[in-house]
């Protein structure tokens, strides 16, 4: 059904989108949990930090990349030189751009389920003998472990569909950096790739829905916990 | 023992000052009326409101001195509390509420699992999820996995709360029998002065942000200065539950007999159904704003309040020192 070159493509789209949210999630639970405690300094900058990919014009979010984490960049050279790991204009990169773009969307899936969680539950756990890093993961974690769920798969689906930053920050080679949407993006600078580009096109539709149904599905299963 | 020395903590507006000593075996109670400062109180016992003068301690350990820079935080404590909405944790079942004060106590509890559960009768309900449950299984399961977590004392803020009559009664004898048999020194907050009489062997007396006296509950409850804290209808008098014929609970430390349910007889009663009849003397009688009066009764038991009519009194001509019978229906209690 699928050509080689249409396998490879949807290959590198799932790998970035898996490489991106396993290096994003940690970080959004800890910045979710952060930012859901009220009395947390700076919240409101921290805030819009994290939010900041939403509003930035995509392109301006990979040029900034590019600028931090280029061979030249101040992260970047020194990524290169104490690691030996070049991010930019490789699959590593397209998981970056990729995990920069989607992140405000796990942190807020993430975030509004730590701010729900009833704090006088803690309260309780406390006098149980729990500290506060035994409380975050044995009651805020696990119970939030619904939105987490949710915020990942939306976060993933999401960033398969990932072009601007990507495509400015790792460029678009075939069988490292190409995704889909990068892929329909070069078939249609093809003369005559409108048919190519309209096949890839359905097949992030399919990816992309059967993303959003399951998180659907799991942000409806974490209401009712909540609620009961 | 706990023991505060001019403990102060404020929440917002509000300021709770205590000063007292806790039983060191048996049931303190928490008596005052709603919004007197007993949750703030054992809140603050637990670690959950930083005190903010004075000292509280645990034996010889201070738990809270912030003029030292003291305060141990509530997972370090032992102090357990068991709170009026029992605060079950929704993602795991009652098994898994109750293994998780097990596995973090510093010390083994006093029994199993498993005994825990049977002897506070929720062992039926282990593998329920806790979203199945009534107000009272609630406040059992919370109870059982406080007493799992092994906690060198376990306090309860209004553990009845959500309980009627009988489920009540039933919850009462089950702290009594529990603070008998675990051998866990409790701290029990009411506004029910019946359940303060029932449980308490000491008791302390909170109102508007004070403890205004702690002692053996005999000498607290039937002191003075107790009355304000209670409702007109609820006035009356605390007896050692041994001097009332009625057997239902034998641990019970007391009972409270309100002067509603106290005839008084001036000559001895004959043929009655009633079963405690004590010939008593009249320390006073007071006039109340309704118009009836409160007399004031020493019977061997202990001092008795009564509550009689305006016409009863002038009928029966009763006066301070005059020798009477006081009659109590034991059910009326």
């Amino acid at each position: 059904m699928l050509s080689e070159q249409e396998w490879i493509i949807l290959g590198t789209s799932l790998s970035v989108a898996l490489r991106a949210l396993a290096f994003s999630l940690p970080l959004a639970i800890a910045a979710a949990w952060a930012l859901s405690r009220p009395k947390l300094p700076g919240r409101s900058v921290f805030d819009a930090l994290v939010h900041l990919p939403v509003v930035l014009p995509p392109v301006l979010v990979g040029f900034l990349l590019l600028l931090a984490f280029g061979r030249r960049g101040p992260i970047g050279s020194w990524l290169e030189n104490t690691f030996g790991i070049t991010l930019a204009f490789t699959a590593e990169g397209a998981a970056l751009a990729t995990a920069v773009m989607t992140f405000p969307i796990l942190v807020r899936s993430i975030r509004i389920s730590f701010e729900l969680a009833d704090p006088e539950l803690f309260d309780a756990a406390a006098t149980l003998g729990a500290g506060p890093w035994d409380r975050f993961f044995s009651l805020a974690l696990p119970m939030a472990a619904p939105a987490v769920l949710a915020g990942a798969v939306t976060a993933f689906a999401a960033g398969l569909g990932e072009f601007g930053a990507v495509i400015t920050f790792a460029a678009n080679v075939p069988g490292e950096t190409q995704t889909l949407p990068l892929a329909i993006y070069s078939a249609l600078q093809t003369p005559g790739g409108e048919a190519q580009a309209l096949r890839l096109g359905g097949l992030s539709l399919v990816a992309a829905l059967a993303g959003l149904v399951c998180a659907e599905l799991l942000q409806r299963w974490a209401v009712r916990r909540m609620a009961s | 023992m706990l023991r505060a020395e001019n403990l102060c903590v404020r929440r917002g507006a509000f300021e709770l000052r205590a000063s007292f000593e806790a039983d060191e075996q048996g049931v303190t109670g928490v008596f005052g009326p709603s919004g007197s400062g007993k949750s703030v109180l054992l809140r603050t016992l637990a670690g959950l409101h930083p005190a903010v003068e004075g000292r509280l301690a645990l034996g010889d350990e201070t738990l809270d001195a912030p003029g030292s820079r003291v305060h141990t935080p509530p997972h370090r404590r032992g102090v357990g509390i068991v709170f009026q909405d029992a605060r079950l944790f929704p993602h795991l079942s009652v098994r898994g509420n109750l293994a998780y004060g097990a596995k973090r106590a510093p010390r083994p509890a006093v029994w199993t699992l498993e005994e825990t559960a049977r002897r506070i009768g929720v062992d039926a309900l282990l593998d329920r999820p806790v979203r199945a449950l009534s107000g009272g299984e609630k406040s059992r399961v919370a109870l059982a996995r406080a007493i799992l977590s092994a906690p060198r004392v376990l306090l309860l803020d209004e553990p009845f709360a959500a309980l009627d009559g009988r489920a009540r009664r039933g919850f009462v004898t089950l702290l009594l029998e529990l603070n008998r048999d675990a051998r866990m020194p409790m701290m029990v907050v009411t506004h029910q002065v019946e359940d303060a009489a029932e449980l308490s062997d000491r008791l302390l007396a909170v109102k508007s942000g004070a403890v205004i006296a702690s002692g053996p509950a005999a000498q607290v409850m039937n002191a003075p200065d107790f009355r304000p804290l209670l409702d007109v209808r609820d006035f009356g008098a605390r007896l050692p539950a041994a001097s009332v014929a009625r057997g239902a609970d034998t641990a019970a430390r007391g009972v409270w007999v309100r002067a509603d349910a106290v005839l008084i007889a001036i000559e001895e009663p004959r043929g009655l159904s009633a079963q405690n009849v004590w010939n008593g003397r009249i320390r006073g009688i007071e006039r109340e704003a309704a118009g009836s009066f409160l007399v004031s009764v020493d019977a061997p038991p202990g001092p008795l309040q009564a509550r009689i009519t305006s016409s009863a009194r002038d009928a029966l001509s009763l006066e301070a020192g005059q020798e009477i019978w006081a009659v109590v229906k034991s059910h009326a209690i």
